[in-house]
């Protein structure tokens, strides 16, 4: 339930639209609305593909696959044997036999000058074509955990240094070199294709180039950010570079970043007669494409780049809130590459900053962070999920629209049910509005779109074939209001006319789900009952709560997991007690927040602390966004709940005072904040007046390292206190939760990843500091002080 | 041309004589029946229809493709019927503006919906009863064994009509790669202005006019009342009776489940419930000035829309557990004169499919939906039907009948529901078909007249 604002730090490590491609379209670029980032998590859609690490951290982790042994129709373990065409070309081809992609590793390299050893002995061989073995990858990026590996990160520099040896080697020899691109070409892989004289890919939808480093918080060292700027002008690749976006083949094709587009069948034939072309000198070898007046004034010229630099500054600043130092680095490396163009200098440069950054804390939260998703896509249940065709949703509101949204994207036959055509519509126009826009965006063809709004059939109770359509539904999710009665009602409903095996996965953030499960007349399949708790906008939320209560069968959970996650959420098996996990971290924060307010702290110093730390937005805007009712409410409940003295030390009439003034929230154009417009808010004098009133007058001028702490401390503490009750499984589980779930800075990688860089002892010192002046509210739970006394970190 | 068979139903008391001629018939085509062995005994059914909500062009799909409106509907039909989509044997849809991109509508429309690719699909186009011979080729798919479940509809819309350059503008840009190819960018220039008149440069609309008489469909139909004595203030009582029927009928929510809601609403917005006859008296003609009769109020207005129905074995529907709304059992598409009585076709169709069925209009039909193309139109058929003298000019001095007005689009017609060429047929299918159910009545006649002097007219049987 947790709000829009988030998907604002979900991504932040996306600089989106750092830069303008045009002058001209500055203006539009500078508005906030376009430069804050789409809805989704930096993670979820982009390079490095998550099945792509899911594979490789499997086999990185247990190398149990037994050792290659060359054989003479397998003499390399990551390349395929070399054929030499008749007029000399050889053709390269990647291929990782025990995965199901491509990846770049410290091994691939040093096999690869072994295969260059072979080919550059053989005197007929006048060009090469580098392309894949796979159906549907190039090279999906280099291996992260090759990096994360290495314990000192200044050896990483000549291992790079020795693998870009390889190119100049064969740029020295005059061998054309031919890039013949089918599917995912990222990180490595593009830069690998950089190197070659020639970029042909396919314009399968499959095809798409970036260099997403700058989200793990590295940057291309590989060469990219000398190489990239170059081929296609500074502007468009520090777009690429700093967002870490894809490129498809249309685009690719019109910036200069491939040569050719072609049908994915005539791939290699064409990449043959292309690296023939080269060597004998009928086809020109690839130059960048001619620039524009504007881009030649913008990029060529002094005051030109005066004002771009400015500019990228700018949006980076805007978009890191100076957190993230991948950005500025890849910003040093391009600039620095510009200065000292001849020579190879600049590659030391780049490799040099890469090595810096990998040493980071922040490129290892951010690392963690990405490890921890591969990680929870795993189904943690031992028995297999049942195969589930169709979906039914029952309520159609901003939820059940949302999540009917994610699951007919995902190719899932959708029942969307609700009591009357009105809210129905509503409902359905919600997702064919989203789909609009995706469609407009090129994001989804027609088809496609189309294809999305015919797998969801609206049914109302009014549509007499319901029942009939729901004998065939496999799992029903329920996101009705919360109401423990209604909520079984449906549940008896739906038991009746769906098969035995269809799963019910209830949409609560307060009511337990025992309590809905609860065998009754209504409840007659209890172990088929499973809490499945979304964050709204379902969209763009990427965390899923998923809570089996004690007699949940283990299929139940399986599916949930399942269904969950091919909904594009990552999801986190968490107990059945109030508030879950997440929202039960969020309470002591709330009860923090009034007490602030009521010693006296600005809400602007508030707010201004709390986005210093790292969150996405402050506590109070925060409130604002989710709803003050809302926060109001989860407060409340949880304050009632099992938390105790945890939710001690506040006032939380702050809000329900609010909430009976009909002061909402953004919603209601007046929370903390007065809402005019899309933009504008301040404090109105009426709130004033309602804060003076709160305090009793009083002013604080507390430091925001006070703040910070007294927020995060209460945040964090409750999330090893869930870890402590084993609500939440494991670290890795606590830290994505709260990254995904409430916007957590990313940079410190979660509430654990944070306790292991500060010290878990310091930390533990620095809230009895807090318990003694201020309440036992802040009291570390015994796992932190166990944690203090063995000085044990939570990961590795 | 019509399948025998059809009305070989036992409830059906109209079926000895037929069932003669289906004797003889199968007897002498015994050769060809031996790849498909037919069981006697097949009935078509209508199971269910559904339509999107007929609107004015250029309201409130003003945005959408005729495409768009046949998915949706075919859409509806599914969520109505809970029809498993791969149970589907084939798709057919009318549509009579083409849209260059999807000429085969059918097929487009079908597997944007989510149909299994495997699936074929026709489009086809008869004017305005376009979909009514969707239905009926769908029916004599299931009767010649070639399908069980087909899909049948249409789909229409003005909201964005093919509107073309010139053809002398056509050809040149048509030969223009040529000329550049020849002459270079000035050879191009000298190729397009040559002999260029000034008249050329203009654009040609599509006009709703007959192709081989030139006619527009409203002259003809202003000339046709004439002939029979249609008096204006005869069509625009008419047109006063259609809106407040069919405002009544939305009001008590008769089209409930009928028609599939559109972004949440299914109101149809040409229906003028509080017409009277002092409004619709006071236009001007339309069509012949200055004594015709036609106006806008008494002719039907452009209209977006799509309509579908589900056509199967009964045999088939059965099986699948669905209870059908009436058999389908007979159908014509006679056709007349387009130059002397080109909108005349649902007398003659009427006549025929009423006597082969040894049906009697007056005594056995309960229930008529007839398309009210123009209420001038209409009536005009309603003479000719109970005319002595024209069934003595005609039909060898047997009447069609007298229809009981209280029997005929008791739920509005075209002129207020609106009548979107390519599905207003499956609409008055669906309708007939609900009516019987609801009003308990043996059996309906369906019909309606088109452009090209082309008629259709169909009889359905209540399913019990």
């Amino acid at each position: 339930m947790l709000s829009r604002t988030l998907r604002k730090t979900l991504s932040s490590p996306v600089y989106r639209r750092a830069i303008t491609s045009h002058l001209s379209s500055r203006t539009a670029s500078l508005s906030p609305r376009l430069i804050a980032p789409p809805l989704s998590c930096a993670f979820q859609h982009h390079a490095f593909s998550t099945a792509v690490k899911a594979d490789e951290s499997a086999s990185s982790s247990s190398p149990s696959s037994a050792p290659f042994v060359p054989s003479a129709s397998r003499k390399y373990q990551y390349f395929t044997n070399v054929e030499v065409t008749p007029h000399g070309v050889a053709i390269v081809k990647f291929d990782n036999p025990t995965k199901k992609v491509n990846t770049l590793s410290f091994s691939v390299m040093r096999e690869a000058q072994a295969l260059w050893n072979e080919v550059a002995a053989n005197p007929a061989v006048k060009s090469v074509v580098f392309t894949s073995a796979k159906d549907s990858c190039f090279i999906a990026g280099a291996d992260i955990f090759d990096v994360s590996s290495v314990e000192d990160k200044s050896a990483l520099v000549p291992v790079i240094e020795e693998a870009l040896n390889f190119f100049l080697k064969i740029k020295e020899k005059g061998v054309p070199m031919v890039a013949a691109i089918h599917g995912p070409a990222l990180g490595g892989g593009l830069e690998w294709a950089l190197w070659c004289d020639y970029r042909i890919c396919t314009d399968s939808s499959t095809t798409k180039m970036g260099l997403p480093e700058v989200k793990l918080g590295l940057l291309p060292g590989f060469g990219g950010t000398q190489n990239l700027p170059a081929l296609v002008g500074v502007q468009k690749a520090m777009d690429m570079m700093l967002t870490g976006k894809d490129i498809r083949h249309d685009k690719a094709k019109k910036m200069g970043l491939v040569d050719l587009v072609v049908a994915p069948q005539c791939l290699e034939s064409v990449a043959i007669q292309t690296a023939e072309g080269l060597a004998n000198g009928s086809i020109k070898k690839s130059k960048p494409k001619a620039k524009s007046w504007m881009d030649r004034f913008i990029e060529d010229t002094p005051p030109g780049q005066y004002m771009m630099w400015n500019k990228i500054k700018e949006m980076v600043d805007k978009n890191t809130g100076g957190n993230y130092p991948a950005p500025y680095a890849i910003i040093d490396c391009v600039k620095y590459g510009l200065a000292h163009s001849s020579g190879l200098d600049k590659y030391k440069h780049e490799r040099e900053e890469f090595a810096k950054l990998a040493a980071t804390k922040e490129s290892e939260a951010l690392i963690g962070i990405f490890d921890a998703m591969t990680q929870q896509k795993k189904n943690p249940s031992k028995v297999d999920p049942i195969a589930v065709k169709k979906v039914a949703v029952m309520g159609a509101g901003l939820m059940g629209a949302g999540i009917a949204q994610v699951t007919a994207e995902k190719g899932y036959e959708v029942l969307l049910k609700d009591r009357d055509d009105t809210s129905l519509g509503r409902g359905i126009n919600y997702m064919t509005e989203n789909w609009e826009k995706k469609h407009k965006r090129k994001r989804m063809t027609k088809h496609q779109f189309d294809i999305n709004c015919s797998r969801v059939t609206p049914l109302s109770d009014q549509t007499e074939s319901w029942k009939r359509h729901f004998a065939s539904a496999d799992l029903v999710i329920e996101a009705v209001f919360e109401n423990l009665d209604l909520k079984r009602k449906i549940i008896q409903q739906v038991e009746e006319v769906t098969p035995d095996h269809c799963v019910f996965a209830t949409n609560t953030s307060a009511i337990p789900i025992a309590s809905i499960a609860a065998p009754g007349p209504e409840v007659k399949r209890p172990q088929n009952v499973v809490g499945m708790h979304y964050f709204s906008p379902v969209p763009s939320m990427p965390l899923l709560e998923i809570i089996p209560h004690a007699g949940t069968s283990e299929e139940a959970l399986a599916t949930a997991f399942a269904v969950g996650t091919k909904q594009g959420k990552t999801c986190v098996v968490v107990k059945d007690v109030p508030g879950f996990y997440v929202n039960r971290c969020l309470g002591p924060i709330l009860v923090e927040v009034s007490a602030l307010v009521k010693e006296g702290v600005p809400l602007e110093t508030l707010d201004k602390a709390m986005k210093k730390f790292g969150m996405p937005v402050g506590p109070i805007t925060l409130i604002d966004e989710v709803g003050v009712d809302v926060a109001s409410k989860v407060a409340t409940f949880l304050a009632s709940a099992d938390l105790g003295k945890r939710m001690g030390g506040g006032d939380l009439s702050l809000m329900t005072n609010m909430v009976e003034k009909g002061w909402t929230g953004r919603k209601a154009n007046q929370g903390f904040f007065t809402y005019s417009g899309k933009k504008d808010k301040k404090i109105g004098p009426e709130v004033k007046a309602y804060l003076k009133e709160f305090t009793g007058g009083k002013v604080s001028n507390m430091s925001e390292a006070d703040i910070q702490d007294r927020i995060a401390s209460r945040l964090v503490n409750e999330a090893a206190k869930c870890l402590e009750d084993e609500i939440i499984e494991n670290p890795v589980a606590g830290d994505i939760g709260l990254v995904f779930g409430i916007g957590f800075a990313p940079f410190k990688g979660g509430p654990f990843r944070y306790l292991d860089a500060v010290g878990v002892s310091s930390y533990v010192d620095r809230m009895n500091g807090f318990a003694s002046s201020l309440g036992e509210q802040f009291e570390p739970c015994q796992l932190l002080k166990d944690y203090a006394a063995s000085g044990k970190k939570f990961h590795g | 041309m019509i399948i025998p068979r059809l009305v070989a139903h036992p409830l059906s008391r109209a079926c000895s004589a037929t069932l003669v001629r289906f004797a003889a018939i199968s007897a002498s085509s015994k050769s060809f029946s031996t790849v498909r062995q037919s069981s006697p005994k097949k009935n078509v059914v209508v199971v269910d229809g559904v339509r999107l909500p007929f609107a004015q062009t250029s309201t409130i799909y003003s945005d959408q493709m005729a495409v768009d409106l046949q998915r949706l509907a075919f859409q509806g039909l599914i969520t109505k019927t809970a029809l498993d989509k791969s149970d589907v044997d084939y798709v057919l849809a009318g549509t009579v503006i083409q849209e260059v991109r999807t000429s085969n509508l059918a097929r487009e429309a079908a597997i944007n919906a989510g149909f299994p690719a495997t699936i074929g699909g026709h489009t086809v186009a008869m004017a305005c009863i376009s979909s009514s011979v969707a239905i009926t080729s769908a029916a004599e798919k299931i009767l010649s064994n070639h399908a069980d479940i087909v899909i049948a509809g249409g789909a229409e819309t003005f909201s964005d009509v093919p509107i073309r350059l010139t053809r002398p503008i056509r050809q040149k840009l048509i030969t223009m790669p040529k000329a550049m190819k020849k002459g270079g960018p000035l050879g191009a220039v000298r190729h397009m202005l040559k002999g260029l008149k000034m008249k050329d440069i203009s654009l040609e609309t599509p006009a709703i006019a007959n192709y081989t008489t030139g006619e527009v469909m409203g002259v003809s139909s202003d000339r046709l009342s004439a002939k029979f004595g249609v008096s204006r203030r005869d069509q625009d009582e008419f047109t006063v009776r259609s809106h407040v029927m069919a405002g009544k009928a939305h009001k008590d929510g008769w089209y409930e489940g009928e028609i599939v809601p559109y972004k949440g609403s299914t109101e149809e917005n040409g229906i003028k419930a509080d017409s009277t006859i002092e409004s619709v008296s006071k236009l001007k003609p339309a069509f012949v000035k200055p004594h015709g009769t036609h106006t806008a109020a008494n002719s039907s207005f452009l209209t977006d829309g799509a309509s579908a129905s589900l056509i199967m074995s009964e045999e088939r529907a059965l099986e699948l557990g669905f209870k059908p709304l009436a058999y389908l059992r007979d159908w014509s598409f006679k056709a007349c004169d387009p130059f002397e009585e080109l909108l005349l076709g649902p007398t003659y169709c009427s006549q025929e499919v009423l006597s082969r069925n040894n049906l009697n209009l007056e005594s056995d039909i309960g229930v008529f939906e007839i398309h009210e193309a123009f209420a001038g139109q209409i009536l005009s058929n309603l003479e000719a039907m109970k005319s002595q003298k024209f069934a003595d000019e005609k039909f060898g001095g047997k009447r069609v009948g007298e229809i009981d007005i209280d029997k005929m689009n008791t739920k509005g017609g075209s002129l207020a529901l609106g009548h979107p060429f390519g599905a207003t047929g499956s609409r008055l299918v669906t309708t007939a078909s609900r009516r019987l159910q609801l009003e308990n009545q043996r059996f309906a006649l369906v019909a309606a007249c088109a452009d090209g002097g082309l008629g259709h007219a169909c009889i359905l049987e209540r399913y019990d």
